[in-house]
């Protein structure tokens, strides 16, 4: 199979050729695929333990498919890192409970610290920017993001609105509030 | 998509995968050998009548058909060989029509001038002596040089 028929194959499509022939083609496209969004979520997300589990995440996938159950591997792919993330980030508070709240928060990479965004973005707190994250850079819908959370859809989408007006008054400062005329009384 | 979502598309694409990263997973990706599929009858088949094909194309005398042409009829044709060639065919020409016209040698004789043996022949077929007719065109000239001379 030729590398431009690799390109015009779904993921699903891709994931079942690699393992039916271990074409290491197959998993080199799949990889370049999702390798970006997949580190740039679970980076923001836990720093410390970003690389541990995405590279868990692939050897799980290498070594036998995954059970999709009609889901697609995008999907399945953070749904899996953002279930890791968590246990890896209970595990790192556990060690480290001794340290300040602001610590905990995903230690942003050198490129993310110089970015104003993104450094706004590890300033929310962890499920509003998991919310905001799974949705802008996995590109999950909602309805997805608020099974992953096991919250309801509204709440979760109350919470998105939530984590975008913060993260505009992080960047923007406080929305300007009309000026209050106080009558003075003489 | 929002403007606060293209902000943060072109904010993250500066966090990339380290490479690092990328080469453990693909060396891991590696240690998983290809599966072959052995079915070396298939393999041994297809070459066997590859080779027999080969074989046959190099060795069939098809293909040699044209190339062994007999000496002095492949040669290049040139002007003076199409003039020689042209002369005989005429002068095969006039040997087959002197063969097939039984008037071939009167109309000579009728058109290198002499007009005695045209007009002795003339003359016996008016007199109906000889059974064979003269063609209408040396009737004609017949008429036009030969006197009918009164039988006395």
């Amino acid at each position: 199979m030729t590398r431009n028929a690799f390109q015009n194959l779904s993921d699903e499509a891709l994931l079942d050729y690699y393992h039916s022939t271990r074409n290491l083609r197959a998993f080199r496209q799949l990889y370049s695929r999702h390798k970006d969004s997949l580190y740039r979520y679970c980076a923001q997300m836990h720093f410390p333990s970003a690389a541990s589990v995405v590279e868990q995440l692939w050897d799980s996938l290498l070594e036998r498919p995954p059970e999709l159950c009609g889901r697609l591997l995008r999907n399945w792919l953070f749904i899996r890192a953002s279930q890791m993330l968590g246990i890896s980030e209970t595990a790192t508070d556990g060690e480290e409970n001794s340290a300040p709240r602001e610590s905990t928060y995903a230690e942003p990479a050198a490129a993310a610290e110089s970015d104003r965004l993104l450094s706004a973005v590890q300033k929310l707190p962890r499920i509003e920017r998991n919310i905001l994250l799974l949705h802008m850079e996995c590109r999950l819908p909602l309805a997805t993001v608020a099974d992953i959370e096991r919250i309801s859809l509204s709440k979760c989408r109350a919470l998105y609105q939530n984590g975008k007006e913060r993260l505009r008054e992080i960047l923007h400062g406080p929305e300007r509030q009309p000026w209050q005329v106080k009558e003075v009384t003489l | 998509m929002s403007v606060c979502e293209r902000d943060y598309q072109l904010a993250a694409a500066v966090i990339q995968s380290p490479a690092a990263l990328d080469e453990k997973i693909l060396k891991r990706a590696r240690s998983f050998k290809p599966t072959r599929r052995n079915r070396p009858w298939v393999s041994r088949a297809a070459s066997g009548f590859a080779a027999v094909a080969i074989a046959v194309l190099l060795i069939h005398p098809a293909q040699y058909l044209g190339a062994l042409t007999p000496p002095g009829h492949a040669t290049t044709p040139s002007a003076a060989v199409e003039e020689t060639s042209l002369a005989n065919w005429q002068e095969y020409a006039e040997e087959a029509l002197a063969k097939a016209d039984p008037w071939y040698e009167l109309r000579q004789t009728v058109e290198s001038g002499d007009h005695v043996a045209l007009c002795s022949q003339w003359r016996e077929q008016q007199r109906d002596i000889s059974a064979e007719k003269l063609p209408r065109d040396l009737v004609r000239e017949a008429r036009s040089h030969c006197r009918l001379l009164k039988a006395q």
